[in-house]
């Protein structure tokens, strides 16, 4: 408080001075000027401040349209993103299990024809060396009838159950389109951050907000509880929609 | 029942000698599009990553049916359809949309820009053969 009225003291007790020589001497001119001269004073003052008054806005309002980016990319795309991984997470499990259970059912069937089909070479090597008994003979050739049926349906069984082991595979790209969204929302979330930081340092000059290009790009997989507007259901709903439109 | 008896049931007829161009940036569902191709028949498979280097491809000649995803980096499969339907000499090959895109307006552009079918991942064996059987059908009906 001191020190304050010690600079207002030392910035116009000189001018009020004056001021109060003039006015005890008469000399209305001095006084006059001296009075301009101090107003004029003061409004300089006043304007420096508004100035910097007027800067400290700009550059509010700058960092306010990184804020509002960052801000909607904390409160929105940030959980999607999560919910995003979350999704990813269920793919792969649902593909590995899947896998893992065509496998499971695969083996059994293999390991069924391998040994059926050794323990008829067995009977079939006595017949061939002229070793067997009738009884013996009669047994192979209805087990050879059995076989044959049996291990085609088994192998046929096995093909299909490859089949669907491709088809799981399926998942990594649908689960790589996800993960390359949200990578995608990494960076941006980088680059807003690294503008806050230059803000904050230096003032204007925002980097504009990303424009979306997904209608030509494509937006990637629909993901469950994330919203992009109105999707198909399944291909049910694809081919309803096409025989609409006519095809 | 696997694809393979599902293919052996009927009787083989020429159109098991087209040849497919097969565009996806995922290496996994190209190998997986063409393994179910071959399943069904189809043994002539090329493939390409995206709309870029799939139109030099279909440019030089010789192919018969083009399957390709959406959402590609370079050239998205939207552009690759555009593109050859504006090339006289492909705008007619038969094309199937395989993608996870699955916006309404998406297929409606799809379908506006061209496209023979549209199949959303992800799909079945069942799916993709029941789709190509009746672009081919389509094909030979208007022929």
């Amino acid at each position: 408080m001191t020190s304050a009225i010690d600079a207002l003291r030392a910035e116009f007790g000189p001018n009020i001075a004056t001021l109060a020589g003039a006015l005890a001497a008469g000399d209305e001119r001095l006084f006059l000027s001296e009075l301009d001269a101090l107003v004029h004073r003061r409004e300089r003052t006043l304007f420096s401040e508004l100035r910097k008054l007027t800067g400290t806005l700009q550059s509010a309002l700058d960092r306010f349209s990184v804020d509002s980016r960052l801000v909607d990319l904390a409160e929105k795309e940030v959980p999607d993103a999560r919910q995003r991984l979350d999704h990813v997470l269920k793919l792969t499990d649902e593909a590995a299990h899947r896998t893992m259970d065509l496998v499971e059912q695969s083996g059994p069937l293999a390991e069924r024809t391998a040994r059926e089909a050794g323990e008829i070479a067995e009977l079939w090597r006595k017949f061939r060396a002229r070793k067997i008994q009738v009884d013996e003979f009669r047994s192979m050739i209805d087990r050879l009838d059995l076989f044959l049926e049996s291990s085609r349906e088994d192998m046929d069984k096995v093909r299909g159950n490859l089949s669907e082991v491709l088809m799981a595979q399926g998942y990594q790209d649908l689960s790589g389109q996800i993960i390359r969204g949200v990578m995608k929302l990494v960076l941006e979330l980088e680059t807003a951050l690294v503008d806050l930081v230059r803000l904050s340092r230096t003032g204007p000059n925002a980097a504009p907000a990303p424009v979306s290009d997904g209608m030509h790009r494509g937006f990637g997989p629909t993901v469950p509880g994330i919203d992009n507007g109105p999707a198909v259901s399944g291909q049910q709903d694809v081919d309803a929609l096409l025989l609409g439109l006519g095809m | 029942m696997g694809l393979r008896s599902l293919v052996m049931c009927e009787e083989d007829d020429v159109s098991k000698d087209m040849k497919f161009l097969v565009v996806d940036d995922f290496s996994t569902m190209r190998r997986i599009i063409k393994n179910l191709l071959n399943d069904l028949g189809y043994a002539n498979v090329t493939e390409a990553d995206d709309g870029q280097t799939a139109l030099p491809l279909l440019q030089a000649g010789g192919f018969d049916f083009l399957v390709t995803d959406w959402n590609m980096p370079g050239m998205p499969g939207l552009d690759l359809l555009k593109a050859v339907r504006a090339d006289p000499k492909l705008a007619k090959m038969p094309v199937l949309m395989l993608t996870a895109e699955a916006k309404r307006e998406q297929i409606i552009e799809a379908a506006q820009a061209g496209v023979n079918g549209y199949v959303i991942k992800p799909f079945t064996a069942v799916t993709l053969k029941e789709k190509i059987d009746k672009i081919l059908e389509q094909r030979a009906t208007a022929a």
